[in-house]
């Protein structure tokens, strides 16, 4: 009963966050110069008047901001993310085309990052000054330390340009059609150097991270054991401190969320992946506001969504906190 | 810079000697081989592929390969027949017959008839951004399926040239004529029916366009490619990396000094800055002449004494740009050479500040002022804005670049005349009543981007430009728009810089290059591969 | 248990831990090269880094261009050298601001806990959902790019952190002895905030700072390179920002401001790590 309360209570707190976000950005997109008539002027080499006063009036633009923003606001509850003012087509249909590519984007990066860098850092603890450990060092500081897009442009030059090992930019080759096997590998070769770009940055820190968790937990139990049993308890207490090294990663890694949809922003604009920070930042330029706001909707979510999970996830693997 | 249409008849010429039989100028298009992807570089994202609600050159493209219009032109500024065979201009000016060719149909099949050109017509006048275009039409009558007789309330010399396939895409009156807003129609973008020479297959939005051939064409054997794809992407190096590996067999618009350098050395591409005389694009530095001290027109001539356009053409953009001095581009059939001009003098223009009263002070300067630019093209903008200061700097005069996040941003500026003086790039749009008339007459201060927003008032210009705009005959409209530019060049309400500098290059490998007066932004019909 | 509030011994023995670090003393070298440059560089070249020198894209070692020129004929060595002081100076004061908000809100909220803890701590939040670099991007072309919104928009956004830090540590310290004793005596909540808990609390607080700046560096390069920068100011992410269409024809121009941003952000990492072991008790008791 008391976890349904819970759970109930964390939803509606994470509801309430989205709104606030959603609102806040709203208001400050419609306070940036400009306004996507003017964009679509510019795109048209200029427009008469009467013809701009017409497209703020079909799009509502003319109206007080509270009347647009509760307009908005009662079509996002049904569900209705609005049309594009740029590309005249559903912000939903935008976003989920765009998903995808971020989304494996993403993913790849994290997940690579994760289970590489937590494997280091586990390793590196059991010799905190042998050279694994040093290595994890210096490399968690150039990861931390080098900016996401001079990596990525140099790996451009050295790997697609230099070295024309990968392909310059996109998702995909230009005259790819898109399906089957070919169409996979295709893709996986495009992805290699964005998601090596941003996988760098998270490799860094969770190699750290890991290492320093488990160098804390086996500080202060390895003396204790080492003067009680013998090596028998070596698996028991690796595993025992394996789960509090994942731990502080997956808090990171849950809570970091929203810097993810930052750093692909710079990654999809270097490499020219069609994802959704590309269309977010390209949005934000055109004043096309359903779309960034439908954008930043859908990433407050899934940002509230895991750091629900994170918290989930925590309570599971730490026994301290399983008690209650 | 190689000339296509020069090499294509060096080639006809071997032809002709290879083999006895004459060949006319039919049997040359035989040659051309059916088949083959092209693949076209864009950097602009397109809104949606209807041209007859979305002007600009990102749409043109796709748009005059999905619909086709009555009228096409070529490289001479001669109309041609496209979708009309034969057309005629009444005497008085006042109606345009248009005799529509039979048996075309568009890509569902259904036959495009008179009232699709009247649908089409009327709908670009009440949707087109550019309002002078079809502004004096009050309809079009279609006594018989194949004719079309398009009524003006007054004499429009532009009607002609606005049957151009970028400016008149004819459209399916039983898909659009339905009641909903051709402005946010859903078949601009998805399951588009055209009546020109390639079908949309594909239209992912920022990223790529797909047309296939549309076999029913109306031009029989026509287009000989089977596929078109323009691939978007915002970073022209990119596009240029592409085009040196052959992914990319064409990239028109391509306007980067050091990207042109590096291409027009390929041994495999071509460049021409043929195609683009229609579009008629001019750099230039506006005035607010609203506001002191630009509203002296002195001052004014002083800050044009101070620029040195040889060295903007020459130092900042490669060479690559010519110095323009007029309102009208020099390609065009209006232009004169005739003009005032402002040879660099930095010292008469120091004497001209201080006749005008705006001496030095005790701290060197005379007077303040801020210049904008239209971002997104450094080197035909923010740089010759950073070189005015320079230069301005030199004759006391103290100038802050004001830099725009994005264009909004800086067009809201320019529409709200928060400006003292801004770099700008406009199109003069093929006839001066679409492009030129705009910016000069009084009529049109206006709050929004591209008019006279320079707030420039001159009754004699406002009746220059309305009589022109009203004449037929193309000696006396010249006659007028001399005078015109004469004027214009004298008050200065817009110093002009130089011709903004387009290129199409392309694969050697590609026959016809589009190089009429429209240039990318027409039909690629007679396109083919070697 | 070490007496805590003796706060002289521990600092003393901190430093003498901080000297003996060889990367901590590696990265102050190096960040004092950085400073060096950048505030004594255009005092000494008195260049100006937006002047065309010599022809565009010329290659590293030519002679009138130490480093090659970009795109434009700019000399990439006056950029790199101007470039530092904007560089720093945003990141400097944006971490300020960040660091200063984050431990007010993370102190108040530690200290007080109930209901303020849970008001602030849904702020926090409401912060940490948004999306850093949409909502700094969205502030920057509200407010037209300049070095003070710049700075005030990376500020905003990246307090979180330390926020939460704060907060963990005040809550740790407020219901130690040595805290009631002071409440007993009557001491206000302002003092204790200030005066007793933070100076104690500070270690990680520093090293958090620290790192801080390095973010904030990282985070005004990526908005120059994304062409929200400064135009007006040389800075290294605007260089990188501008020269992005040519790197395969002047790769020079994004290779040296890129790796001045690295050098920068390594020497502030190295420091702030050098104080993390230096001040960090469990360390210390090995």
């Amino acid at each position: 009963m008391g976890a349904l309360r819970y759970l109930l209570s964390r939803l509606l707190q994470g509801l309430a966050l989205v709104l606030a976000v959603v609102v806040l950005n709203f208001i400050l997109v419609h306070a940036a110069p400009g306004d996507p008539v003017e964009t679509i002027a510019g795109a048209s080499g200029g427009m008469s008047e009467e013809l701009q006063a017409e497209l703020r009036k079909q799009y509502g633009l003319d109206k007080p901001l509270p009347v647009q923003l509760g307009i908005y606001l009662g079509r996002v509850v049904t569900g209705d993310l609005g049309y594009s003012y740029f590309f005249n087509l559903p912000v939903s249909n935008l976003i989920a085309e765009r998903v995808p590519a971020t989304l494996l984007l993403v993913l790849t990066s994290v997940l690579a990052a994760f289970l590489i860098g937590t494997t280091l850092g586990v390793l590196s603890a059991r010799r905190p000054n042998g050279w694994l450990s040093q290595m994890i060092n210096v490399m968690s500081l150039v990861g931390f330390a080098a900016p996401v897009f001079w990596m990525g442009m140099l790996l451009i030059i050295l790997l697609a340009s230099v070295f024309p090992i990968f392909p310059v930019s996109g998702m995909r080759a230009i005259e790819s059609s898109g399906k089957g096997w070919g169409d996979v590998l295709d893709v996986l070769h495009h992805l290699i150097l964005p998601a090596l770009t941003l996988g760098l940055v998270y490799l860094a820190q969770y190699s750290r991270l890991s290492r320093a968790a488990m160098l804390d937990v086996l500080g202060a139990d390895y003396i204790r054991t080492a003067r009680a049993k013998g090596l028998s308890d070596r698996a028991v207490l690796y595993k025992h401190a394996l789960r509090n090294a994942v731990l502080p990663v997956i808090t990171v890694l849950g809570l970091q969320f929203g810097n993810v949809l930052a750093g692909a922003i710079v990654v999809e604009t270097v490499f020219n992946w069609p994802g959704l920070g590309r269309l977010a930042f390209e949005s934000v330029l055109r004043r096309d506001y359903p779309t960034i706001l439908g954008v930043l909707l859908f990433s407050a979510v899934v940002v509230v969504v895991m750091n629900q999970l994170t918290d989930l996830c925590y309570r599971l693997i730490d026994p301290r906190i399983k008690s209650s | 810079m190689t000339n296509f249409t020069i090499l294509r008849r060096k080639t006809l010429a071997i032809a002709l000697m290879a083999t006895l039989p004459i060949f006319s100028s039919l049997a040359a298009a035989e040659e051309q081989k059916r088949g083959g992807t092209l693949v076209v570089g864009s950097t602009q994202a397109l809104r949606h592929v209807n041209g007859a609600v979305q002007s600009g050159i990102a749409t043109a493209m796709p748009s005059t390969q999905i619909f086709a219009s009555p009228l096409r032109f070529d490289d001479k500024w001669n109309a041609q027949p496209y979708l009309a065979e034969k057309w005629s201009l009444a005497a008085d000016g006042k109606s345009l017959t248009l005799n529509l060719r039979k048996g075309a149909v568009f890509h569902d099949g259904k036959p495009i008839t008179s009232e699709d050109v009247a649908f089409s017509i009327m709908a670009i006048k009440a949707n087109h951004p550019f309002t002078t275009m079809m502004g004096p039409v009050e309809k079009v009558e279609t006594p018989d399926p194949y004719t079309a007789i398009i009524r003006m309330n007054t004499p429009h010399p532009a009607i002609i040239l606005a049957m151009s396939p970028a400016l008149c895409p004819i459209l399916p009156k039983h898909i659009y004529g339905d009641g909903t807003d051709l402005k946010v129609h859903p078949r601009n973008s998805t399951d588009v029916v055209g009546s020109g020479p390639f079908r949309l297959t594909e239209l992912k939005p920022g990223q790529r366009v797909v047309l296939e051939r549309f076999d029913k064409f109306f031009l029989a054997g026509k287009p000989y490619l089977d596929k078109i794809i323009i691939n978007i992407n915002p970073d022209s190096n990119n596009l240029m990396l592409g085009l040196e590996r052959g992914e990319i067999q064409m990239l028109p618009y391509a306007t980067n000094s050091t990207e042109l350098k590096r291409l027009s050395t390929n041994p495999a591409l071509t460049m021409t800055s043929k195609g683009f005389e229609g579009i008629g694009a001019l750099n230039w530095l506006a005035f607010n002449t609203a506001k002191k001290p630009m509203s002296d027109v002195n001052v004014r001539k002083a800050i044009a004494m101070t620029i040195d356009k040889n060295f903007i053409s020459k130092a900042l953009h490669g060479g690559f740009s010519q110095p323009a001095d007029g309102p009208i581009v020099a390609s065009s059939p209006f232009a004169i050479t005739d003009l005032i001009r402002y040879p660099l003098d930095l010292k008469k223009a120091a004497q001209l500040l201080d006749e005008a009263g705006y001496k030095v002070g005790a701290n060197g300067e005379r007077f303040k002022m801020t210049i904008d630019y239209l971002p997104g093209n450094d080197e035909q903008q923010k740089n010759v804005a950073e070189y005015i200061r320079a230069q301005l700097k030199k004759v006391g005069v103290n100038v802050e670049v004001r830099a725009s996040a994005d264009f909004p941003s800086w067009a809201k500026r320019l529409a709200s005349h928060d400006f003292d003086m801004s770099m700008d790039v406009v199109f003069n749009w093929g006839d001066p009543i679409i492009g030129v008339h705009r910016t000069y007459l009084s009529t049109n201060i206006r709050p929004i981007i591209w008019t006279n927003t320079q707030s420039y008032n001159n009754p004699k210009v406002d009746e220059l430009l309305n009589t022109a705009g009203g004449l037929l005959d193309p000696t006396k409209r010249k006659a007028y728009y001399a005078t015109f530019q004469k004027i214009v060049t004298d008050e200065l309400p817009i110093h002009f810089i130089n011709a903004a500098p387009y290129f199409t290059i392309a694969s050697k490998k590609l026959v016809n290059v589009p190089t009429s007066i429209w240039g990318p932004s027409s039909p690629y019909d007679e396109v083919s591969f070697k | 248990m070490k007496e805590i509030d003796q706060v002289q011994g521990p600092w003393r023995e901190a430093m003498h831990m901080f000297m003996r670090n060889r990367s901590a003393i590696a990265g102050i070298v190096m960040l004092g090269l950085v400073l060096l440059v950048a505030i004594a560089g255009p005092w000494v070249l008195g260049a100006d880094p937006f002047e065309i020198r010599a022809a565009p894209l010329t290659p590293p070692l030519s002679e009138d261009a130490f480093l090659g020129t970009d795109y434009l004929g700019r000399d990439v060595l006056t950029t790199l050298v101007y470039g530092g002081r904007a560089t720093l100076l945003v990141g400097a004061i944006a971490a300020l601001l960040s660091v200063t908000i984050g431990i007010t809100l993370g102190a108040f909220a530690g200290y007080y806990g109930g209901r303020v803890d849970a008001i602030l701590m849904r702020i926090t939040e409401f912060f940490q959902v948004l999306p850093a670099l949409l909502f700094a991007m969205v502030v920057v072309t509200l407010f037209s790019p300049s070095l003070v919104t710049i700075t005030l928009a990376i500020g905003v956004v990246s307090w979180t952190g330390t926020a939460r830090l704060t907060r963990a540590e005040f809550m740790k310290y407020r219901n130690l002895d040595f805290v009631r004793a002071q409440r007993s005596i009557g001491a206000s909540h302002a003092r204790i905030i200030w005066r007793v808990i933070l100076p104690n609390a500070l270690p990680p607080l520093i090293v958090s700072a620290t790192l801080a700046i390095g973010a904030a560096i990282l985070f005004e390069a990526g908005l120059s390179f994304l062409g929200l920068g400064d135009p007006n100011q040389m800075s290294w992410g605007l260089m990188i920002g501008s020269s992005r269409q040519y790197i395969f024809s002047c790769w020079w121009a994004v290779a040296f401001p890129g790796t001045a941003i690295f050098i920068t952000v390594l020497a502030v990492s190295l420091i702030g790590d050098g104080l993390n072991d230096a001040l960090n008790p469990k360390l210390r008791e090995r």
